[in-house]
């Protein structure tokens, strides 16, 4: 009461902040690493390879790329034939769609996809909620390191 | 109750049921014939109070098969119960009359998949609107809105929006009638 009155909209925060707050709510601090908040691509991982938009059940991964020559070394193999690489021009997942099934995640050969815990990004508008490529890289400093495998198990 | 103590007091009510424990779990598969039965039997006699949830698997030219969870508040243990009715008429007994929880998911499983639960006191739609054709948790429910939608996945590796229009695929689970447009 009595607070000047910036949103007609009403009492939500304004885009791009989240509804809950780590003072309101949980703390991601507290959640488990394998908790599924967000997911984070780690883009330089990223080959392009379009497994994880063919695999998501809610076609909600959007992929373009184009092909960019590699640079050959001017002696050694391969040496004369021209190299290709995929680029990516866009990586956007709409997290309005997603069901957080993390199919995604685990079908990326490359490891460039990632779970983070953070689950505070509700947005105003739901198209705020597709997440394009620079807002995704910027989750993977959130990503939790792995928890340390159980005793006994994948020792070589 | 362990799992090993509830599946053989299980065995030992209904015989005619198949019954497995594995990894802590305790399932117990009947005939549809005997799925009130077998209900009565897990709140009576197994102590399973607290009805958990309902609901049906599309198993293709096999059926559906129909399981109810059930758990015993003062026991802590927890039952599977299923059975299996046929795609041509898919009809079950309700079990309202035995766990009264079990009416939304009835009504879940019938609009979903098509399953008439017999005895059910008002077997009408809970989730889809009214005039809703299909069963739409059935695996031959074709899902219209992909039809309409540009399948994310039909680029190759390395195009981007100006790709061929030759590869304007079918996405996985549209029919051949349906589309490309
Ligand atoms: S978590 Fe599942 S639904 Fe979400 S983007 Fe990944 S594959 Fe798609
Ligand atoms: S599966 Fe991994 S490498 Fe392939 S496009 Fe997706 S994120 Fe990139």
């Amino acid at each position: 009461m009595g607070a000047p009155v910036s949103d007609p909209g009403g009492g939500l925060p304004a885009p791009g902040h989240g509804v809950y707050d780590d003072s309101q709510w949980a703390s991601t601090g507290d959640l488990p690493p394998r908790s599924r908040g967000v997911i984070a691509l780690l883009e330089e991982n990223c080959t392009a390879c379009m497994l994880c938009a063919r695999e998501c059940p809610d076609w909600c991964i959007y992929i373009s790329s184009h092909k960019e020559p590699v640079p050959t070394e001017p002696s050694g193999a391969g040496r004369g034939r021209p190299r290709v690489r995929n680029a990516l021009d866009r990586f956007a997942i709409d997290f309005s769609l997603c069901m957080y099934c993390g199919i995604c995640v685990e079908v990326c050969p490359y490891d460039a996809l990632f779970w983070a815990p953070d689950f505070s990004y509700a947005e105003r508008d739901i198209a705020g909620l597709t997440h394009e490529r620079a807002q995704l890289r910027e989750w993977v400093g959130t990503v939790p390191p792995p928890p340390a495998i159980d005793p006994g198990t994948g020792g070589r | 109750m362990t799992p090993e103590a509830l599946a053989a007091a299980a065995r030992d009510r209904l015989p005619g049921a198949r019954c497995e424990s594995a990894s802590g779990s305790v399932t117990l598969e009947v005939s549809p014939a005997g799925w009130r039965d077998a209900l009565r039997c897990a709140r009576d006699e197994l102590d399973c109070d607290f009805f958990d949830w309902l609901t049906a698997v599309d198993e293709g030219e096999r059926g559906f098969t129909v399981v109810v969870h059930v758990y015993s508040l003062a026991g802590r243990h927890h039952l599977l119960v299923r059975t299996q009715v046929s795609r041509s008429s898919p009809a079950l007994a309700s079990v309202t009359g035995i766990y009264r929880g079990a009416d939304w998911h009835e009504r879940e499983a019938h609009e979903m998949f098509g399953v008439v639960f017999d005895g059910h006191p008002n077997l009408a739609p809970l989730l889809l609107p009214e005039g809703f054709d299909g069963h739409p948790l059935r695996k031959d429910f074709v899902l219209a809105p992909r039809v309409d939608k540009e399948w994310p996945g039909g680029r190759e590796p390395g195009e981007g929006e100006d790709r061929p229009a030759r590869r304007r695929l079918r996405p996985p689970g549209i029919p051949e009638e349906w589309g490309p447009r």
